[in-house]
């Protein structure tokens, strides 16, 4: 009977304290950005943009992550953040079926949802992508057959067969290929590189000795043209191949310097921020968001609309003349 | 068969890897003359330098009658913590100073194994797979979770050294770094103690019988200690190998080749009951491995049957021996 | 040698030791000379391993004096006693399987010098030195795991003698050994003897040593009943010292007139181990089938059950042929099978006794697809009674019991599942004298209730306590039948040899 009575006493003291942030949060609208894991470069990034929205705007947006990289971890944080009673969730998921029962309820409770990277989420109010995969490859592609004169023999590369966005990219570039450069060729199967950079260079390695020929060649795992560099690198190769793919400057910067990596393409985590954001305060707001709509922002300036999915064309293309633009 | 041949010759694992490899290398020599060429001997030999390293540390602890894990998450865990102290301590140390570093973290997390396992005497494979978690966890957790391609500059001209480098008659280039000193001298030096010591033998004869080794007198627990602070080390060498010739510090890499080290050994013909293991044995068992992983191309086996291939090896060169043993066993009967 | 001193190199002095409130030795005297081979016999858990273990330094006793080579030892421990030549040599060996001979036998004098590097040459001249010395021939770089048991203990004696040893004690030398095998070593330890080592035996199968040993101590309960020279004992007194009773061997009971055939066996064949067996076995018949290693009786014994598949030939219970190689069948038809190594194949050593028992009987609880446990283990409790199995406890793992009991929990298992024919491959192999008697009381009251039991056995005095008809087996083919109350000892061992 006892403790019976402690605890609905402790649930009353929860529910006023909770009553009390929410009319605090009446104040000002506050969004929360939930990351994958936090400290590390890309997100913190990320939160650059999440901090310009917020100045901008003057709301209180935010970005929180768990300190590992654990699905777990990240559900108990979104639990933290309905707690402390937001106005919107902008969540970069880590695993998008282990967040579902959670964002759910915050759906439940009146908060929006906004996702990344995970176009197959149900609860949520829109995801947004920067781009669609496939277009993503295609960019790349365009890149490559540009700089092989649009002929040649080249290969391509993903961080493990079972990766679907990797597999959508190359399929992407394979198929701009097949449409515009009858020229070229594909050699050999996808390599697998199992993101690591050591197994891209042995990868790299054995295309080279199987097809001597090979002029290009096209990277999925951000460490696979750093380890494709490597390879062209030591055989000083630099100028007679080109190679492109995905990556950050900060993992493939020597090798665009020495010219072993011609180019690489990646989203800027800082614009999908504050397009997440921005995407939070329109639902808010009841504003629809239509096919070929304009966000406002530096590749979201026509966005695809497919159920629930907003695409952008936002990538970025670095080579050696921009990359000190992008210090991550 | 011959007198020339030892006893037991054509049923060794030994000879059985040989004679796989030697038929991998005639289809594919066949499937493409460019095969055999200086280029595809330096590839393969730059490729079995971290496995090597690994694998002879594997096969350590198989012929003392344990198993290990943990090796690859000691690796990895040495190599970035070397690096991110370097970075942020004397990022102009020499390369050997930090090599030296790295062995020495290894040598500290295989120490601890060796305290569980020697100490406490607890299963050697519990112990490495709960230690393969906490190293790789404090790893990420601790000390960071970045890959850093902005290694020391010493780490970075350790990569270009080359022992051989040119251009064969066919124009294809080929070369050989220094590091592969590396692994010829784990070879050597883990030969000498195996064979020469009477702390090798003292590894045998545990690996053979823990209690008969208690009964003469050998100390099994400084043996074992010795084992698992040697493999340790190791393991630091191949990471900071491995970091410094992908010229990235990668937390994530490394971690889940252990299986394919472990199987190189087992193809071998170490026996994961102990005792038994060879070098020779293992540097095949690694050649093939690596052999099956950077040729599948030029034979025309797609990536996704690569590990298929592996598996069948590990079944054949395990299976087949063991089928033998169990005719000539069933014969004598 | 052995007549130029007087001296004992072995002298110990009202040795006792008690664990926590057992005693184990209580107040024994007990000396060896060099050059002498002395007998130490005793039943399980008489004090005889208690004794080696204070000998060899790995036990301290609570009280008495041990001298060694005129040396008084107060504080005795493993590197002492081998240091001063004691060394013994157990069942198991302690041989290392993956390493050569040379090795295993030289490996521990390198280890006592405190050597960083191993000579692998000088280790094979010290193996080659000692194996002349006792005149055998074993490849030096042979790995010890392929090597036959006997030459596994040669390997074992060597490397004592390499560690300069002036007492080997012997663990159960004979146990596993052929009769020519035990001749052999018996040859040697003669060798031995001559050059001024001595040989402490240690065994509950002594009639086999006594012949080469001067000295007989038998112990009961820790204390020392009996001691003498060798030739004051034989057989039947030295198992009258060490159970403290007569165990009287009576011949079983005829078969009863008129009973009926039960197993009928025709013209068994299996290529390349026996060939055209037939036999016929009644109710309530011990049928005893010898032959040395390698006559095929060990594998006619597993074909009855099942185990090999004959290549040709019936096996008929009560008229009807089941199919053969198949030990489910065999089972299911009503024979059970308690294999030779009871160790290895028969039992669960970690699991409990009544588990044991049961799992033979699972089929028989069955509840509509569940397990009636209670039942179950009623009945193996009920079983452990019947067999008169010393066990503490019925959930206490069969590893913890004496290998008599563990033949019975095995004997349990197939009785419980009442078999019409059981076939006992050595069923006291390994078991202590007093125990011994023991089951072959049980296989005779088997008999009489009326079931058909096949005894496969190379031990002479059991096949006659137990027999009623002995099939002698050579190369395969049976060649000789008889009758269990016709012949003495001597003759049947006369009839197996020829």
């Amino acid at each position: 009977m006892k403790t019976k009575i402690t605890l609905m006493a402790a649930a009353l003291l929860t529910g006023s304290a909770l009553t009390a942030t929410a009319v605090n949060a009446q104040d000002e609208t506050s969004i929360a950005t939930v990351v994958k894991i936090a400290g590390i470069q890309w997100f913190n990034r990320m939160e650059e943009g999440v901090k310009q929205y917020a100045e901008d705007n003057g709301v209180n947006a935010f970005q929180v992550g768990p300190a590992q990289a654990d699905p777990q971890q990240q559900a108990a944080l979104i639990e933290d953040m309905i707690a402390q009673g937001v106005d919107a969730l902008a969540v970069v998921p880590m695993s998008p079926e282990a967040l579902e029962p959670v964002l759910g309820r915050a759906m439940e409770q009146g908060i929006t949802v906004i996702t990344h990277e995970a176009a197959a989420q149900q609860n949520t109010h829109y995801d947004i992508e920067a781009f669609r995969n496939e277009d993503f490859g295609a960019n790349l592609m365009e890149q490559l057959a540009t700089c092989m004169g649009g002929e040649g023999e080249y290969a391509v590369f993903v961080g493990s067969l079972t990766s679907q966005t990797h597999n959508q990219w190359v399929d992407g570039a394979i198929a701009h290929q097949e449409a515009n450069y009858p020229n070229m060729t594909l050699v050999g199967d996808k390599n697998e590189t199992f993101d690591d950079a050591q197994n891209a260079y042995q990868k790299a390695q054995e295309v080279l000795r199987a097809f001597p020929n090979v002029k290009g060649m096209q990277g999925s795992a951000s460490t696979d043209v750093a380890g494709i560099g490597l390879a062209i690198e030591e055989r000083g190769m630099e100028e007679a191949t080109c190679v492109f793919g995905t990556s950050l400057p900060s993992i493939a910067g020597q090798y665009l310097e020495t010219g072993a990596v011609d180019g690489i393409g990646f989203w800027d985590p800082s614009v999908a921020g504050y397009a997440m954001n921005k995407l939070a305060t329109m639902v808010m707001n009841g504003e629809e968001v239509t096919d070929g709509m304009d966000l406002g922002l530096e590749g979201y300036e026509s966005v695809a609309l497919e159920g629930k999915v907003i695409y952008g064309q936002a990538w970025v293309n670095v080579n050696k003349d921009n990359m000190a633009d992008y210090p991550f | 068969m011959s007198g020339l041949l030892p006893q037991g010759f054509w049923t060794r694992n030994e000879t059985l890897v040989a004679v796989v490899i030697i038929l991998f290398c005639i289809v594919a020599t066949l499937s493409d003359p460019l095969f055999f060429s200086a280029t595809t001997l330096t590839d393969l030999l730059r490729a079995s330098i971290v496995l090597g390293i690994l694998a002879v540390a594997a096969m350590l602890v198989l012929i003392s009658g344990g198993i290990d894990v943990s090796f690859t998450a000691i690796a990895v865990f040495a190599m970035y913590t070397t690096t991110v102290f370097t970075l942020a301590v004397a990022p102009e140390l020499p390369w050997f100073v930090i090599f030296a570093l790295s062995i020495g973290i290894g040598a500290c997390l295989g120490a601890i194994n060796g305290i569980f396992i020697a100490g406490f005497g607890l299963p050697t494979l519990i112990v490495t797979l709960g230690t393969l978690s906490v190293f790789r966890g404090f790893l990420l957790t601790f000390v960071g979770s970045q890959r850093i391609s902005a290694l020391p500059p010493e780490m970075r001209d350790f990569s270009r050294m080359m022992i051989t480098r040119g251009t064969t008659e066919a124009g294809n280039f080929y070369a050989l770094p220094w590091a592969f000193a590396a692994l010829v001298f784990v070879v050597v030096l883990t030969w000498f103690i195996l064979h020469k010591t009477m702390l090798g033998r003292s590894i045998f004869a545990i690996g053979g019988s823990v209690e008969s080794a208690r009964r003469i007198g050998i100390n099994v627990r400084a043996t074992q200690f010795f084992v698992y602070v040697y493999v340790g080390a190791l393991a630091g060498l191949a990471g900071i190998i491995h970091g410094a010739m992908g010229r990235m510090a990668d937390p994530f890499s490394l971690v889940g080749l252990e299986l394919s080290v472990i199987a190189a050994v087992v193809l071998g013909g170490a026996r994961l009951i102990g005792g038994y293991g060879t070098i020779t044995g293992t540097l095949l068992g690694v050649a093939l491995i690596v052999l099956v992983q950077n040729s599948l191309i030029v034979v025309g086996i797609p990536s996704t049957w690569q590990s298929v291939t592996i598996g069948l090896l590990i079944l054949l060169g395990t299976g087949l021996p063991a089928w033998q043993a169990k005719r000539a066993a069933a014969r004598a009967a | 040698m052995a007549a130029a001193t007087h001296d004992a190199l072995v002298d110990m002095k009202g040795v006792t030791k008690r664990y926590g409130g057992v005693t184990a030795l209580d107040g024994v005297d007990f000396t060896v000379h060099a050059g002498e081979a002395v007998c130490l016999a005793g039943e399980n858990g008489s004090g005889k391993s208690t004794l080696i273990k204070i000998l060899s330094g790995v036990e301290q006793p609570t009280a008495g004096t041990i001298s060694i080579n005129g040396t008084q030892h107060t504080n005795l421990n493993p590197r002492v006693s081998a240091a001063a030549g004691v060394m013994v040599i157990f069942q198991d060996f302690s041989l290392f399987p993956n390493m050569s001979v040379a090795e295993n036998i030289a490996f521990s004098t390198q280890l006592g010098e405190h050597r960083t590097l191993f000579d692998l040459s000088r280790a094979r001249k010290l193996a080659q030195s000692v194996l002349e010395r006792i005149g055998v021939d074993i490849a030096l770089d042979a790995r010890v795991e392929s090597l036959p048991v006997a030459h596994k203990q040669l390997v074992a004696i060597c490397r004592a003698l390499a560690s300069e040893a002036r007492l080997i004690i012997m663990d159960e030398p004979t146990t596993a050994l052929t009769e020519r095998e035990v001749r052999s070593l018996l040859a040697i330890i003669r060798k031995l003897k001559e050059e001024g080592v001595a040989v402490l035996f240690v065994s509950h199968k002594l009639a086999e040593v006594l012949e080469v040993s001067e000295k007989v101590f038998v112990l009961r309960n820790g204390k020392k009943v009996a001691e003498g020279p060798a030739a004051e004992f034989d057989a039947a007194s030295l198992t009258r010292h060490m159970t403290g009773r007569d165990v009287p061997e009576a011949p079983p009971s005829a078969v009863t007139e008129g009973s009926k055939t039960l197993l009928d066996v025709e013209n068994l064949t299996k290529v390349g181990a026996f060939a055209d067996v037939s036999f016929a076995l009644k109710a309530g018949e011990v049928l005893g089938v010898s032959g040395l290693l390698g006559s095929g009786r060990t594998s006619l014994a597993k074909a009855l059950f099942g185990l090999v598949a004959p290549d040709s030939g019936t096996i008929r219970l009560d008229g009807e042929a089941f199919a053969l190689g198949d030990p489910i069948a065999a089972a299911s038809a009503g024979i059970g099978y308690v294999p030779e190594d009871r160790l290895t194949e028969g039992l669960f050593l970690t699991q409990s006794i009544a588990r044991n028992i049961a799992v033979g009987r699972l089929d028989a609880h069955e509840r509509r697809g569940f397990l009636d446990l209670g039942a179950l283990m009623s009945e193996a409790t009920d079983w452990l009674t019947r067999l008169k199995v010393k066990a503490p406890d019925p959930q206490a793992p069969v590893r913890s019991l004496s290998g008599g009991n563990q033949q019975r929990v095995a004997l349990a298992r197939w009785l419980s599942r009442a078999p019409r024919v059981l076939v006992l491959n050595g069923p006291s192999v390994g078991v202590d004298v007093g125990s011994k008697a023991d089951i072959h009381d049980i296989i005779r009251d088997l008999a009489r209730s009326g079931i058909g039991v096949i005894v496969i056995s190379d031990d002479l005095p059991e096949l006659l306590a137990t027999c009623h008809r002995i099939l002698v087996m050579k190369a395969g083919r049976v060649v000789d039948e008889i009758a269990g109350n016709s012949v003495t000892e001597d003759e049947l061992a006369h009839r197996l040899a020829s």
